[in-house]
């Protein structure tokens, strides 16, 4: 930065102080992270994934909770465009009806296009009824075909649910459970880095004999025990609570020592040294000066954090001990696919795989952009 | 100003040793003796520059003073201005806090010194919060005086630290310090860490701070240019220790301490046609973590004999008002500078 030349003289009159243009600590990390692409998209994943997750009703096409048994395992519904198999001509895209054959052998069921129909795809169609928000009834759908079709993009599972529909469902306990649980490790973590880090001494030495006596214990089993002490008459949101705190106890010990060692190495840093000095108390110091300087780098390691979880909790529901029925969950909804030979028949019940990947890709890219950002005074 | 029984502050045989850690188990494997018995007084009004190389201690004595950091040994006596006496080195940090309206403290490094999240209103107007001084738009306007007092354009005061040069950033620093109307500042470094062309700035505006306000001023600097003019009395440490401590034009013109000496022909001369030689020291300033026995200097010392690596010499006062520790202060004819001052 340059010295501008400064007059020393005393300065009686100025004009009064008004409200500058400058940058705050918030907008040159926004300046920082917009140039860096990945993260952009990463954020854009999420927020694609969140808005499904909310609107689910509105991007499925079918009644969340209806339950077809004879629409099971439908593959995902081809989509065709122009001209059908009689000849006539549509503007749009549209799907055939799909009817089941059995096989005269195997006395299989397979479903197969019956060209003599064909349903054009229709957006902003009225539909089953649903609440907006579970609040603000409404029957409005993004896309969906006239009465008497059917449309699975991504097929059906073995109870005829829309496989789509519910991906887009499952995302609420999935994302919100992994950010809640997130939250919970990050307060955790925080609380105990700070006091580890900021008094040092026994304190210090107590909490990180703590930290790593949970941390040696092997997580799976650990979770697994945990999470079966959770009832299974229990009500869904003590499932959701439950869960959410088991996953907790994932990251807490690796947030707590990232908070410790930054706050450690701002401890001696002037600026807490000038609060001291000015006679501000601990929790000043803290709160104040400590805390919001590792704010930046406690968001980032958040950000890493969640993907952890979203695996975690997709292999815990994948074994059933995580989320279960009547909620659902990403990694509730591969539970189907341990069954190798359904699996094998109908390899579409993998689609919500596609879900997780790109969340936990979302928040990696997210996190990476962040590291950069969160730092801006780092490049001087 | 000298007057002998306006003592605002009196230190005394001032210790602190940091321990040194080895090993997982964190086992105390020596001690850095960053202070090491240091003995001073200060008159109220006067200022005291305090000298030394790199690495010698005058940070630490000076965050010692202000309890910043808990001294190992010894006494510091304040005298307060209700003329009470109390050793800073005794109380708690809870008694402490009153004090610190009155002893302050400016610091080295403007960039690491600022709460980089602080916009310049906060940073300043800190100090009235945390007394309770002031609050909302008296605080405010407090802060646009003491930032038209430091030659800042107090519109600035929203704007955060990053967004100011190292100049500006000293003089944020500056009006922190000054924001509760202190007795005594311990300037450590104010201008090292600046461009040569602003340092000239900055020193001008403290001094006129100083003689404004009637600050006591411990000002710490490692070169004696720095401190030549600004202060009334100067204070040479070498590895934890003062070795000659007296008036400034004293000290310039007749110094006792080789160490002294090598200093000063280090400055350069007022009048560059004047011959002028620079004595050489041997090696390198000595870890305070293993000092050398006997006088501490004598490893690097043209005048050393042998009993100086035995006997460790006393801070002793040779002329009125000039202290000294070395075995031959009066033998030795060492050679001075000019004194502009
Ligand atoms: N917190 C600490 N823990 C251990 N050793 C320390 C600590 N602070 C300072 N020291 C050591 O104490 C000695 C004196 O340091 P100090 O910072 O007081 O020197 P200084 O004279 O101010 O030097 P400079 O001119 O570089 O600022 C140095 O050897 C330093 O390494
Ligand atoms: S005591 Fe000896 S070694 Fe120390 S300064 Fe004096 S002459 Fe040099
Ligand atoms: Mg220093």
């Amino acid at each position: 930065m340059n010295d501008e030349p400064v007059d020393t003289a005393w300065v009686p009159s100025l004009t009064p102080p008004e409200q500058e243009d400058h940058e705050s600590y918030f907008q040159l990390v926004w300046r920082r992270f917009r140039r860096s692409t990945v993260s952009i998209i990463g954020a854009l994943m999420i927020l694609v994934l969140v808005l499904l997750a909310v609107f689910a009703d509105f991007f499925s096409p079918t009644s969340l909770y209806q339950i077809d048994l004879q629409s099971s395992f439908i593959p995902p519904q081809q989509i065709h465009f122009f001209e059908d198999a009689n000849g006539n001509f549509h503007l749009g895209p549209f799907v055939y009806n799909y009817v089941y054959e059995l096989d005269p052998q195997t006395f299989q069921v397979h479903w197969v296009e019956d060209t003599s129909k064909a349903y054009d795809i229709k957006f902003f169609v009225q539909g089953p009824e649903y609440k907006l928000l579970g609040l603000i009834p409404l029957n409005l759908h993004l896309f969906g075909v006239d009465e008497g079709g059917t449309i699975h993009i991504l097929g059906t599972d073995k109870m005829g649910r829309d496989l789509w529909g519910k991906a887009c469902e499952a995302g609420r306990i999935s994302l919100s459970m992994s950010l809640f649980g997130t939250i919970i490790s990050v307060a955790a973590g925080s609380v105990l880095g700070v006091a580890s880090g900021y008094y040092g001494g026994w304190v210090d030495n107590v909490l990180q004999r703590f930290t790593e006596f949970i941390a040696a214990f092997p997580n799976l089993p650990l979770w697994m025990a945990l999470a079966a002490l959770v009832p299974k008459t229990a009500d869904s949101f003590t499932v959701f609570v439950a869960m959410s705190c088991i996953f907790a106890l994932l990251s807490w010990t690796v947030l707590a020592r990232e908070v410790r060692g930054k706050v450690l190495s701002l401890r001696e840093t002037d600026f807490i040294l000038a609060a001291k000095e000015m006679g501000a108390s601990d929790a000043r110091i803290i709160f104040r000066h400590l805390y919001p300087n590792t704010l930046s780098h406690v968001i980032v390691i958040l950000t890493l954090t969640v993907p952890g979880v979203i695996l975690a909790e997709s292999f815990l529901s994948f074994l059933g001990i995580g989320i279960t029925e009547p909620l659902i969950s990403w990694g509730l909804m591969m539970r189907n696919t341990q069954d190798i030979q359904t699996l094998g028949q109908n390899a579409w019940i993998l689609a919500p795989i596609v879900f997780i990947v790109v969340a936990v890709l979302g928040f990696n890219f997210l996190g990476d952009g962040l590291r950069d950002a969160a730092d801006p005074y780092a490049a001087k | 100003m000298n007057d002998k029984d306006n003592i605002i502050l009196e230190v005394k045989n001032l210790k602190l040793h940091f321990p040194l850690y080895r090993g997982v188990l964190r086992q105390v494997v020596g001690h850095v003796r960053a202070v090491d018995g240091v003995s001073f007084k200060l008159f109220d009004g006067e200022v005291l520059g305090l000298v030394g190389e790199s690495g010698c201690g005058k940070t630490t004595v000076g965050r010692t003073i202000l309890r910043l950091y808990d001294p190992t040994a010894g006494e510091i006596w304040y005298n307060k201005p209700s003329g009470e006496r109390v050793n800073l080195a005794r109380i708690r940090q809870r008694e402490m806090k009153p004090l610190r309206r009155e002893l302050r403290m400016i610091f080295q490094d403007p960039f690491s010194s600022l709460n980089p999240r602080l916009t310049v209103k906060d940073i300043i107007g800190e100090p009235l919060e945390i007394h309770g001084v002031a609050r909302g738009k008296e605080a405010e306007q407090r802060v646009a005086e003491l930032m038209r007092a430091v030659g800042m354009n107090p519109a600035l005061m929203r704007r955060y630290p990053h967004e100011f040069s190292g100049g500006q950033r000293q003089r944020i620093g500056l009006a922190r310090t000054l924001s509760l109307n202190p007795r005594l500042v311990i300037a450590d470094e104010p201008v090292s860490a600046l461009d040569v062309s602003v340092q000239a700035q900055v020193l001008n505006l403290l001094q006129e701070l100083r003689d404004r306000l009637g600050l006591t001023l411990i000002f710490i600097a490692h070169d004696l240019s720095v401190v030549e003019h600004i202060s009334d009395r100067i204070a040479v440490m070498y590895v934890g220790k003062i070795v000659e401590l007296s008036e400034t034009v004293e000290l310039l013109s007749h110094p006792l301490h080789p160490y002294t000496e090598a200093l000063l022909s280090a400055v350069p001369p007022a009048d560059p046609d004047i011959h002028h030689e620079r004595i050489q020291l041997r090696g390198e300033v000595p870890s305070p973590a293993n000092p050398p026995s006997g006088c501490i200097f004598h490893p690097r010392c043209n005048y050393a004999a042998p009993e100086c690596s035995q006997q460790e010499p006393v801070l002793v006062e040779m002329t009125p008002g000039h202290f000294v520790s070395c075995h031959f202060a009066q033998d030795l004819h060492l050679k001075g500078i000019e004194a502009s001052a």
